[in-house]
This record gives structure tokens, sequence and C-alpha cells, in this order.
């Protein structure tokens, strides 16, 4: 079958405008992270010069601001902590919703969509007026807690599909040549589902490490998590504070990102983040 | 059967801990907020039941936040749907190397923190930013602002937003069988009645988990708005974070979350019905 020559004309004229569309929307989503970076070494950018003159002392600024190093350490405490706390409380719920059937399985496990469906911010405001009662403000625990929040769907619904993609068969003949259950989850199970698990926990510590808005309402004034040092610098402080600030504040993701890229496939994000 | 109901007792046992957590950490609070919002408080105007609500109603510009929120969702929620699902259709049709180059690219924003997102987008965006200074080379100098305004807040959540919907999006797509697609097209079909009669409807429950996951995510936003935004009118998350911390007024700003549930409710039930629905099929 032959096409008339106009319409190669026209195809080629719709695939440019598509690629011109994609670029664009390239040059949009790195546009803003470039500017950020460039910032982040800059002594001064004035305007309106397309590149500024480069220097290192607001690194410099940074690194030796008390605030700063107080802000890592609440971060560097309180996001393992959660996400450990979530992986302990969780990780055999998961097991359990996967292998046991027992009443109202389906209901339980569908529950854990309630923390998504709630508007965030009204859940914080929510959580706040109960901790003040509790005395949970301003303390390390409140602000751990706010983080478990926001890692409890990962690492109940990522490890329950884990553990039901593993074939049974293998268990059963673990268990057949006369290991326990302990034995068979911790010889067999569990190595088999550790990619999983591994995703899970990396979506769990992404999700505390980088809770903001809840941490600022709960941990104010004291208990200053890093992402919640960010509104304030941000606010208040020359821009290439901000800049050196968020390449910090970006680094333990992108490693643990680059550390555990090969467990990641769509599949997995898909799941995690139609959480 | 004594058996299975030790594995029932066991299941549960399991279940329990992180059940407690969320009991704690999400329904207990939303209990509380709904009980203290529907207790007058002793030196209140009038005993009726709802006179907290009354008041946040009857506030003028309580009433335009709440207005500007829901009509900033809306809009952000739009534009990220419509640039998305192009986007997840070319990703899903498309096997060459810049289709998987554009693939990944597309994933950063999901691993940059809202904060983050947030002042970057300032830093492009705002009155000497490179967008402005881009511009002005070109010799545009004249253009409306693009940040501290509802601009501001939609581009930024668009600019977070629109990976997660991708990838919601095209893992359905994924699971569209490409013999249906082709047997449209051998009967006839052109681009358009295909995207409309087949892809569309087979794709259905993963675009209602987007527009819902989408709609609560923006509506309850704060960082965005807080930094990006303008002074007024402002987005709920904010005016209730400032009636809670700055002008220590608790029971407004409660009542204020309670109205969020309220209007986000629909949306809610859409969003877990849906994911229930996809978990069934799966």
């Amino acid at each position: 079958m032959t096409r008339p020559a106009w319409f190669w004309g026209v195809g080629a004229l719709r695939r440019a405008v598509g690629i011109g569309a994609l670029l664009a929307l390239a040059a949009f989503i790195l546009g803003p992270l470039a500017t950020l970076l460039v910032w982040a070494f800059a002594g001064t950018w004035l305007f309106p010069n397309l590149l500024p003159e480069f220097s290192l002392r607001w690194w410099v600024y940074v690194l030796t601001n008390a605030d700063v190093s107080k802000a890592i350490r609440m971060s560097a405490l309180s996001a393992p902590t959660a996400t450990l706390l979530s992986a302990l409380v969780c990780i055999p719920a998961a097991y359990a919703f996967a292998r046991l059937e027992f009443p109202g399985k389906r209901v339980l496990l569908l529950s854990f969509l309630s923390a998504n469906a709630f508007p965030k911010i009204g859940l914080y405001v929510s959580i706040a007026t109960l901790f003040y009662r509790l005395n949970l403000m301003d303390t390390f625990t409140g602000v751990v807690l706010i983080q478990l929040v926001n890692t409890l769907l990962f690492m109940i619904w990522i490890p329950t599909g884990t553990f039901r993609g593993i074939n049974t068969n293998l268990e059963e003949a673990a268990r057949d040549a006369g290991a326990g259950p302990l034995r068979t989850f911790f010889q067999i199970t569990l190595p088999i589902a550790l990619p999983g698990l591994i995703v899970a926990a990396l979506f769990a510590f992404i999700a505390a490490f980088d809770e903001a808005q809840g941490s600022l309402i709960v941990g104010t004034p004291n208990h200053i998590t890093m992402p919640v040092l960010m509104y304030a610098l941000v606010l208040g402080y020359p821009q290439p504070v901000g800049a050196v600030f968020s390449v910090l504040l970006s680094l333990p993701s992108v490693i643990l990102l680059l550390i555990t890229q090969r467990y990641l496939r769509a599949g997995y994000l898909a799941a995690g983040y139609s959480l | 059967m004594s058996g299975g109901w030790k594995r029932g007792a066991l299941g549960l046992a399991l279940v329990l801990p992180p059940l407690l957590v969320l009991a704690f950490l999400v329904i207990l609070p939303a209990i509380t907020a709904v009980v203290a919002t529907l207790t007058p408080a002793p030196d209140a105007t009038s005993t009726s039941r709802f006179v907290n609500y009354a008041e946040v109603l009857g506030t003028r510009i309580l009433r335009t936040d709440i207005a500007f929120t829901v009509v900033v969702t809306l809009i952000a929620v739009a534009v990220v749907f419509c640039l998305s699902y192009p986007l997840a259709l070319y990703l899903r049709f498309t096997k060459t190397r810049v289709a998987a180059l554009l693939g990944v690219l597309f994933m950063v924003p999901l691993f940059v923190p809202v904060v983050i997102a947030s002042f970057a987008m300032i830093t492009f965006l705002v009155g000497h930013g490179l967008v402005s200074t881009v511009l002005y080379r070109l010799g545009i100098v004249q253009f409306p602002s693009l940040v501290y305004n509802a601009t501001g807040i939609v581009l930024t959540q668009v600019w977070v937003n629109i990976p997660f919907a991708v990838l919601i999006l095209g893992a359905g797509l994924q699971a569209i069988d490409d013999s249906l697609i082709e047997g449209a097209r051998d009967v006839g079909a052109g681009s358009l009645r295909t995207f409309f009669s087949v892809i569309l409807p087979l794709n259905a429950t993963s675009t209602m988990i987007t527009l819902t996951l989408q709609f609560i995510g923006v509506f309850g936003s704060f960082t965005i708005p807080y930094l990006v935004g303008g002074n007024a009118p402002q987005m709920l998350g904010v005016t209730m974070t400032n009636y809670l911390t700055q002008y220590l007024r608790r029971t407004e700003s409660v009542t204020m979350a309670v109205i969020a549930f309220i209007i986000a409710s629909v949306v809610g039930v859409i969003y877990v019905a849906s994911v229930s629905r996809r978990e069934r099929r799966a």
C-alpha cells in the first residue's frame, strides 16, 4: 500500500511537534534543578548574567552552622528509627496478610490506605491536637511517630505483594525436609523476599527522611529535622544557602537510590506510588 | 479445624501491632478532631454543636481560602492529567532510545523532596531567576509574575506530581494487551477512536487512582503553597497551620482540618475503592 506524499509531510510535522513538546517538558523538569545546582556553587549571581561567579564560600557557611549540624543529627537519628520501627511492626503483619487466613483480612489490609485518603495537612493538625494532650509536642518520639505514619503503607503493601509472589512449594519443601516454621521463614522465605523488602525500606526511609510539614508542626522549636530547617533557610537566608543545603538534603536519597537501583523496577515503583 | 483456628489467631496477632499504630496515628486523631470541633468552647456565643463550623464558615477570608484551595486543586489536577496521559501513552507505545531516556528523566522529581522542589521552582521562576533571565535575553521584559501566586503553586504541583501520574497511568497501560489495540486498528479505528473506545475504558481504574490521589495530595498540601504561594488568598493547608502554630487558635485550625476531611472524603472513598478493585484483579 502506498501513501500519498503529503501524508509523510504531515506525519513528520506531527512528530516534530511531539518531540518539541517533549523537549519543553524535559526543560521544565530539569530547569529548576539545574538552577538550584548552579546556585549552590555561586558566590554572587547578578541579573541578567546567564552564569554566576563561582565560589564555595556558602558551603563553608552552611557546614559550620550549628543549626545545620543539629538538624543533620536529628534527621540521622529519627528517620532510621522510624524506618526500623516500621519494618519491625509491619513485615510480620505483611507476611500474615500474604500467607494466613483470618477474619476481616481484606478490610484490614485496605484500612491502611486510610493514611492516604485523608488530606495530609488536616491529619497532621489533628495529630497535633492529640499530641498536645499527650505531651508529645516538641519531642523526639513525636517526630518519629509523624514519620512513621508516612512509612506504614509502604511497609505493609509492598512486602505483602512480595510475600504473595513467592511460590509456596519452596516453603512446603523445606517443611517436608523437617525445618520448623521459623527456620523456613528465615532460611527460605526471607532471602527470596529480600529485594521487595529492600524496596519497601527504601520507600519508607525516603518518606520518613523527607517528611517536612508534619515535623514542622510537631517538632518546632527544638526538634528540627533537615527538611524542616529548609523552610527557615528558604524564607530567611540568601539563595545560595538554601541551594547548598538542598544538595546536602538530597544526598541520602540519591546515594540510597544508586545502591538499590538494581532492585527498582517500574512495577515496584508504580505499586509504591499508588499508595 | 483447630489448626485453621490457630493460624487465624496467629494472623490476627501479627497484624495487630501495625493496626494499633494506624488507630493511634490516623483513626484516633481524626475522631478526636471531630469530637473536639463538635464541642462548643465554654465562652462560645452559642451552645449549638456546630458553632465552631458556623464561625469558620462565617469568616469571609476563610471561605475565600476554602474556595481558592478547591479551585487551585482542580486546576493542578487537570493540568497534571492532561500532560501525563499523553506522556504515559508515548512511553508505553514508543520503544526508542529517546523514549527510554525520557522515561528515566520524568522520574527525577520522585526523588526530590517537596521542600527542595519548591525552592528550586522559586530560583527558576522568580523575578530575576533563570526563566526571566532567558526571557530578558530574548527581549521579553514584560510578563506576569510566575511565583508567589496561584500560577506558582500550580506549576510546582505539576512539577512534583507528573511522575506519580505517569507511573500509575503507565502501569495501567502496560497491563493492556497489545492485541486488543491492534484489533481495534484492524477494524479501522483511528488513533483517537482507539484511545477513547479501547484504551481509556480499559485503563479506567488507574485513571481513577491517579485523579483521586492527586486531588487529595494537592488539596492537603502545605509545603508548596507555603513557599511558592502568595499571602492571600492562601490554600487551606497554610491557613490551618498558621492558625495552629502562629495564632494559637487550635479550635479553628482543627475545624478547618475536619472541613478538609469532609470535602476530600468522597474522593478518598473512590481512591480506596479503586485500589481495592485493582488489588482484586491482580
